[in-house]
C-alpha cells in the first residue's frame, strides 16, 4: 500500500469527486482549450484562428490546428470567428474549430459505420439502417457531457446558440454553461473574489460571489494582449529608423549583424503568396515572442510617465531581441512604454488608426468600476481575493504593478492578489476551474440533460446556468 | 512424607496426567550461546565476552518497500451507468466502477460465456442509483403565505403581488445571497401587468392598483428595499403563525431582528462603510499613525502599572482585593462580606501564628463577626459588646491632625466617639428647642420667635447647629436669669411682708405655711450638700424659695424624671455620653444640651436645689452609672 503524500492524487471521496468523463471546452479569442474533466491541464489546446482558401461558399476550404494555419499556402487567409465585442460572430466556423479541438485529441474520429466502411458489402443488401440512430452515433460527443465556458458579458442569444450547438450538432447527453470568471476563481480555490482576466482580445474584471458572477459588476475593455501587440507595432513604426518586422516564414536564411544594423537575410519567394492576413498573423507570433521576452511593466511606485521614472527605466539594463531576419537591438525604456497603456491610457502610443484608449478601459479603473456595482458589504471580501488570470498577465512585473495600483485606490482594505505561478495555471485557469467543477459528484444534478432541453427548448440555459 | 503423588491421590486426580508436563515446563531451557546480536560477525561478538554491551550495535537493515500483496488477477472496471437521485429527469451518466460481483457469478454459472453475454445484452442494462451526493442538494427554507394572508396582511402600496412573488422566487433561487439577488433583480412588471389589473379589479381596487403600477415599473430597488420587504413579510407571517407570546427565545429573537430592520439605517451604514473604504492614502496613514500612537500610550501605561504593582508588592502591601476595586458596591451582599471577613481572618491568624504576639493589627474577635453592620444578628447584640468593639477599633483609623483653619475650610470634624446610625441634623436642632418642661419650652419658643428664627431651619448643617446651640444656651441663660430675678424679687417681697408682720400684726395661718415651707427647704439643703461645695454655697439662698416657684419646679422635676429615665436609657444604648462630664449626674441634666445645663447650674444653683428630692434619687442612679462606666473603662 502506498502512503498518500503530497504528490498522490486525493481519493475521490475526499473531494466529492465522481467523474463522468465530461469534456470541458473553454473557447477563447486566441486559443480554444478542451480536455476531460478531472485532468489538470487541457489535453487539446488549439488556436482559434483558422485558415481559409477561397471566398465564403461551398468551394472554400478550411484549415484548423496549429500545423495547418502556419503553413504558407497560397491565398491562405487567416480568420478568427470571434467578434470585436468578445462574443462569437461566425458561428459556423466557430463550431468547426471547437469540434476540431475536441475530436482531434480527445474523442478521436469515430470508426466508420459498418454499413459504409465496405467490409460488410459482401453479405447484405437487405441491411435496414435506422437513419436517425445512425446520425446520432455519428455525433462527436454522444457519450460525454459537455461543460462550456462563456465570457461574463455573453448575450442571451449566444448562450442559446451554445446549447443548441451542444445538443443538436454534437449530441451531448448533458450540457452546462459557466462563466469564465467564476471558473477561474474556482481554479484558485476561491468561491468569492474579483477575477481580473487579461486575455488576448479583452480584459475583463468579474466579481464572483459564492460561485456566482455578479453581472452588474462585470467590466470589460479591449486593452489586452492584442492591444499590447499593436502598441509594439506602433513603437516599431515610430522609432527612427523604423524597426522592420519580418515573420519567420519569409526568411530563408539570415546572417548575424550588429545591433541596430539592417538585416542581411535571404528571403523566400512564393508563386502565389499567402494573403496579408496570414502575414499579419505570422507577425503576431513574432510579437508574442517579443512580449514574452522583452516587454516589462513599470512596477511602480507611480506611473511610468511620472517624474523621473522614465529616466530610472532608461538606466536599467536593456533586453536584447533578435528578429527572425537577424536584425537585433537592445530595448531599454521602450519595453516599459508599450504595456503601460494597460494601466495608464494617457501613456499609450497613438497614431491615426489607433486613437488614444479611453481612460475607463484601464485595469485599475475597471476594478474600481466593478466594485462600485457590488454591494458595499462584499467589497472588502472581494478585494481579499483578487484572482489574476489570462495569458497577458504573464507580462513581466504585471502583478507588481497591479498590486501597486490597487493599493493606491484602496489603501484601507486588505488587498490580496492571487496569481498562480505556473504558466499553465495562469493561462488555462478557466478551463481548470471547469475541470474541477465538472468532475464533482455534486455537479451531476446541475447538468442540463437532453431530455430537459427537448422539453423546455434552448431557453432553459437562462434558467439553469445563472 | 506425603509427596505430590499422595496429595493427587487424595484429591482424586489422575496420577500421571499432569506431572510430566509440569516437569517439562519447569525444565530450564538449554543454556545455549546467548543470542547473538544480529548483523554482527561471530568473531566480533566473541570479543564481547560474556556480557554483551549494554547498547546493542545493530546495522540498520536495508528495508525495501514490502512487496505488494498479490490480490489475484487484475480487477475489472466498467463504465457503469448511473442515475443521480437528485435529478428529476433520470439523466443517465456513466462513471468508472469496479465490475459487480453478481455478473461475475453469472458468467461462471456453468453455461457458456456466449450465452451469458447474450443474456446481458437482452436484459435491461443495470443502472446504478446514486444518492451519494444527495446531501448537497439543499433547499433554502422560505416563509410561505396564502392569497388570503397576502390580501389581509401583506399588501403594500409600493410592492405588487407579482413583484413580491418574484422577490421570493429570487431569494429562493439564490439562497438568501442578498448581493446576488440584488445583482440579478430585474423585475419587469409589464409581462404580468394585465393579470395584476384583472386581479385588483376583481377586488374592487382598480384605482389603487393602477396608481401603484406605474411607479413600480420605474423603480430600481436597492438591497435595503428588498430586504425590508422580505423581512417585513417574514415578520408578519411569523407573528401570524406563532403569536408573540408563544414564541420561544430563538423565535422571538429572530422576530425582533426581523421587525427591527431599518433600511435607512442600513443604507447609512453602507454609505459609511463605502466611505471608509474609499479613504485616500493620507487618511489611512493618519489613522495608522494615530493607532500606533495609541498603542504606544497604552504600552507605556501598562508598563507604568506594572512598575507600580511591583513597587506595591515590594512594600508588602496587602494584596489588592479584586472586589475592592469595584468599590464598596461589591460588599453589599452578606456572602461577599463573609468572604471578606474570612480573608481578613485568615490573614490575621496567619500573622498571629507567624509573629506569636497577641492580637495583631487586625484583631477580629467573634464579636466582630457578628458586628458587621449588615449581619442579621445585629439586633441580638448588646450595647456593651458594641461599645467595646468600637473602643478597640477607633484607634485603627488613622487620625490626621489638620490645622484649625483647614478643618474649617474642608469642613472636617473629628469626633471622639461617634453615634451609631444615622440622625438628621434637623432632629438635633429640634431637640435643642425642647427644654425639660413645657413652660420652659414655650418660653424658649417665644424668645426665638422674638428673635425671628423660624421653627424649621432650612439647612441644618453642623455649623448652623453649633451657632444655634450657642443661641439656645444664651436664651436659656437669659431665662434662668429672669427666673432668678423674679425669685429674688418675690423673696424681697416676702421678706418685706415678714418684716411688716414682725413689725406689726400678722396672720397666723400664713405664718404656718411659710414655716413649713422653710423647713422643707432646709431638709433639701441637707440632701443637696452631697453634690458639692458650690451647690452647698448656693443652697443657703434657696431656703427662701416661694410657693409658686416650688410648684413650678416640682412640675419641672416630674418632667425631668421622665426625661432622665429616657435619657439614661438612651445613653446606655447609644454610648454617646462624654467621659469627662461628671456633672451629668444631676437629675435635671439634659444630656443633649450640656453647656446649657452647666451655665444654668453656675448661674442659678437654687433652681437645682429646689428639686433636691428628685435629684437625690437620680444622683444615686447616676453614681452607680458612673461607677459602672469607670469600671468598664
Amino acid at each position: 500500500m502506498n502512503m498518500p503524500n503530497s504528490s498522490t492524487a486525493p481519493n475521490a471521496n475526499e473531494y466529492a469527486g465522481d467523474e463522468v468523463s465530461a469534456i470541458v471546452l473553454d473557447p477563447g479569442y486566441s486559443t480554444t482549450r478542451a480536455g476531460f474533466a478531472g485532468e489538470d491541464v487541457p489535453k487539446s489546446v488549439c488556436p482559434s484562428f483558422y485558415g481559409q482558401i477561397g471566398d465564403d461558399g461551398d468551394s472554400s476550404r478550411y484549415f484548423f490546428g496549429e500545423n495547418s494555419i502556419h503553413n504558407p499556402v497560397g491565398d491562405l487567409q487567416i480568420k478568427n470567428p470571434w467578434g470585436s465585442d468578445g462574443i462569437v460572430e461566425d458561428w459556423d466556423t466557430a463550431t468547426k474549430i471547437w469540434e476540431y479541438a475536441i475530436t482531434s485529441r480527445l474523442t478521436g474520429s469515430k470508426p466508420t459505420d459498418p454499413t459504409k466502411n465496405g467490409l460488410n458489402d459482401a453479405n447484405g443488401d437487405a441491411m435496414e439502417v435506422d437513419v436517425e440512430a445512425l446520425e446520432q452515433s455519428e455525433k462527436p460527443l454522444e457519450d460525454s457531457p459537455l461543460l462550456m465556458t462563456e465570457p461574463g458579458w455573453n448575450s442571451t442569444k449566444a448562450r442559446e446558440k451554445y446549447i443548441e450547438l451542444a445538443f443538436e450538432e454534437w449530441g451531448t447527453p448533458a450540457f452546462y454553461l459557466h462563466k469564465t470568471g467564476a471558473l477561474a476563481a474556482f481554479a484558485s480555490g476561491k468561491a468569492s473574489g474579483i477575477v481580473i482576466d487579461v486575455g488576448a482580445s479583452h480584459t475583463s474584471v468579474t466579481p464572483v460571489l459564492d460561485g456566482m458572477v455578479l453581472r452588474k459588476g462585470v467590466q470589460k475593455s479591449p486593452l489586452a494582449g492584442n492591444f499590447v501587440s499593436n502598441q509594439i507595432r506602433l513603437s516599431f513604426k515610430q522609432s527612427s529608423p523604423e524597426i522592420p518586422l519580418t515573420p519567420h516564414y519569409l526568411v530563408a536564411s539570415k546572417t548575424q549583424v550588429d545591433a541596430g544594423a539592417p538585416a542581411q537575410a535571404s528571403y523566400k519567394t512564393f508563386a502565389t503568396p499567402p494573403t496579408e492576413s496570414f502575414r499579419r498573423h505570422e507577425e503576431e507570433r513574432v510579437l508574442t515572442e517579443f512580449k514574452e521576452s522583452v516587454v516589462e511593466l513599470w512596477p511602480g511606485p507611480g506611473r511610468f510617465s511620472n517624474g523621473t521614472n522614465e529616466e530610472i527605466a532608461k538606466n536599467q539594463p536593456g533586453r536584447p531581441f533578435e528578429m527572425p531576419d537577424g536584425w537585433n537591438q537592445v530595448f531599454s525604456s521602450e519595453r516599459f512604454r508599450v504595456a503601460e497603456g494597460l494601466f495608464d491610457a494617457s501613456a499609450a502610443l497613438t497614431d491615426a488608426d489607433s486613437p488614444k484608449p479611453k481612460d475607463e478601459w484601464c485595469i485599475p479603473r475597471l476594478v474600481q468600476q466593478a466594485l462600485t456595482h457590488v454591494d458595499a458589504d462584499q467589497r472588502p471580501l472581494l478585494l481579499q481575493n483578487i484572482v489574476v488570470t489570462g495569458g497577458s498577465t504573464l507580462l513581466y512585473k504585471f502583478n507588481e504593478r497591479l498590486n501597486y495600483e490597487i493599493n493606491t485606490i484602496y489603501p484601507s482594505t486588505r488587498n490580496k492578489l492571487i496569481a498562480p505561478g505556473p504558466v499553465v495555471e495562469r493561462k488555462y485557469a478557466a478551463w481548470i476551474g471547469g475541470s474541477i467543477l465538472a468532475s464533482l459528484g455534486s455537479f451531476h444534478q446541475l447538468w442540463i440533460s437532453k431530455k430537459e432541453y427537448e422539453e423546455h427548448g434552448s431557453n432553459i440555459v437562462e434558467k439553469r446556468c445563472r | 512424607m506425603a509427596s505430590g503423588r499422595d496429595v493427587r491421590d487424595m484429591l482424586g486426580l489422575p496420577i500421571g496426567a499432569d506431572a510430566p508436563k509440569a516437569a517439562l515446563q519447569k525444565r530450564p531451557k538449554p543454556a545455549g550461546p546467548s543470542r547473538l546480536p544480529k548483523g554482527v560477525a561471530r568473531e566480533v561478538a566473541a570479543l564481547y565476552g560474556e556480557r554483551p554491551p549494554p547498547v546493542a550495535v545493530y546495522e540498520e537493515k536495508k528495508a525495501y518497500r514490502a512487496k505488494r500483496a498479490n490480490t489475484g488477477p487484475a480487477k475489472k472496471w466498467v463504465r457503469q451507468s448511473f442515475v443521480n437521485q437528485a435529478r428529476p429527469d433520470g439523466l443517465v451518466l456513466k462513471h468508472w466502477r469496479r465490475k459487480r460481483d453478481p455478473e461475475e457469478k453469472m458468467i461462471g454459472n456453468g453455461e457458456g460465456e456466449d450465452t451469458a453475454m447474450e443474456d446481458r445484452e437482452n436484459e435491461e442494462p443495470y443502472v446504478e442509483s446514486s444518492g451519494e451526493f444527495l446531501k448537497y442538494n439543499v433547499e433554502p427554507e422560505m416563509p410561505a403565505f396564502t392569497d388570503e394572508e397576502y390580501e389581509a396582511h401583506l399588501r403594500s402600496d409600493d410592492w405588487s403581488r407579482e413583484e413580491t412573488d418574484y422577490l421570493f422566487r429570487m431569494i429562493k433561487d439564490y439562497s438568501y445571497r442578498w448581493a446576488v439577488v440584488w445583482d440579478r433583480y430585474d423585475y419587469k412588471p409589464a409581462e404580468n401587468s394585465s393579470l395584476a389589473v384583472q386581479e385588483s379589479t376583481a377586488n374592487g381596487e382598480a384605482s389603487q392598483a393602477l396608481a401603484a403600477l406605474p411607479f413600480a415599473q420605474t423603480r430600481a430597488r436597492t438591497v435595503e428595499d428588498l430586504k425590508a420587504r422580505f423581512y417585513h413579510i417574514s415578520a408578519k407571517l411569523m407573528k401570524l403563525h406563532i403569536p408573540e407570546v408563544q414564541m420561544d427565545a430563538d423565535q422571538y429573537a429572530r422576530y425582533e431582528m426581523l421587525t427591527k430592520f431599518d433600511p435607512t439605517l442600513e443604507r447609512n451604514r453602507k454609505t459609511l462603510a463605502a466611505a471608509l473604504m474609499n479613504r485616500n492614502m493620507d487618511e489611512v496613514k493618519e489613522e495608522e499613525f494615530l493607532l500606533a500612537e495609541l498603542q504606544r500610550i497604552n504600552m507605556a501605561a501598562n508598563r507604568l502599572d506594572a512598575e507600580r504593582e511591583e513597587l506595591r508588592a515590594r512594600l508588602e502591601a496587602p494584596l489588592p482585593n479584586h472586589q475592592s476595586q469595584a468599590g464598596l458596591q461589591s460588599f453589599t451582599s452578606s456572602q461577599a462580606l463573609q468572604a471578606l471577613f474570612q480573608q481578613l481572618f485568615q490573614q490575621d491568624r496567619s500573622k498571629k501564628r507567624s509573629s506569636g504576639v497577641g492580637p495583631g493589627r487586625l484583631s477580629l474577635s467573634g464579636h466582630d463577626i457578628i458586628g458587621t453592620p449588615t449581619s442579621a444578628q445585629q439586633a441580638q447584640m448588646s450595647a456593651a459588646n458594641r461599645r467595646q468593639s468600637m473602643a478597640q477599633q477607633v484607634p485603627q483609623t488613622p487620625i490626621k491632625n489638620l490645622p484649625r483653619e483647614e478643618e474649617f475650610r474642608f469642613n472636617v470634624s473629628t469626633h471622639d466617639r461617634l453615634t451609631s446610625g444615622v440622625s438628621f441634623g434637623s432632629d438635633k436642632l429640634l431637640k435643642m428647642r425642647q427644654a425639660k418642661s413645657n413652660v420652659q419650652t414655650q418660653k424658649i419658643a417665644t424668645a426665638l420667635q422674638e428673635l425671628g428664627i423660624p421653627d424649621i431651619i432650612p439647612i441644618p448643617t453642623a455649623r448652623v447647629a453649633d451657632v444655634f446651640e450657642g443661641l439656645i444656651a444664651k436664651v436659656s441663660r437669659l431665662l434662668d436669669v429672669r427666673k432668678v430675678r423674679e425669685k429674688e424679687e418675690g423673696e424681697c417681697r416676702v421678706l418685706e411682708a415678714m418684716k411688716k408682720r414682725l413689725n406689726g400684726d400678722t396672720d397666723g395661718a400664713n405664718d404656718d405655711a411659710d414655716k413649713n415651707d422653710v423647713k422643707e427647704e432646709k431638709d433639701e439643703i441637707a440632701d443637696s450638700q452631697e453634690d458639692g461645695d458650690a451647690d452647698a454655697d448656693g443652697d443657703a439662698e434657696n431656703d427662701e424659695d416661694n410657693d409658686e416657684d416650688n410648684d413650678d419646679d416640682d412640675d419641672d422635676a416630674d418632667a425631668d424624671g421622665d426625661e432622665d429615665a429616657d435619657g439614661e436609657a438612651d445613653e446606655d444604648a447609644e454610648g454617646e455620653e462624654e467621659d469627662d462630664d461628671d456633672e451629668d449626674a444631676e437629675g435635671e441634666d439634659d444630656s443633649r444640651v450640656p453647656s446649657v445645663r452647666q451655665v444654668s447650674e453656675a448661674v442659678s444653683t437654687r433652681a437645682m436645689s429646689s428639686v433636691g428630692h428628685k435629684r437625690s434619687a437620680s444622683v444615686l442612679s447616676q453614681a452607680s452609672n458612673k461607677s459602672s462606666k469607670r469600671a468598664r473603662r
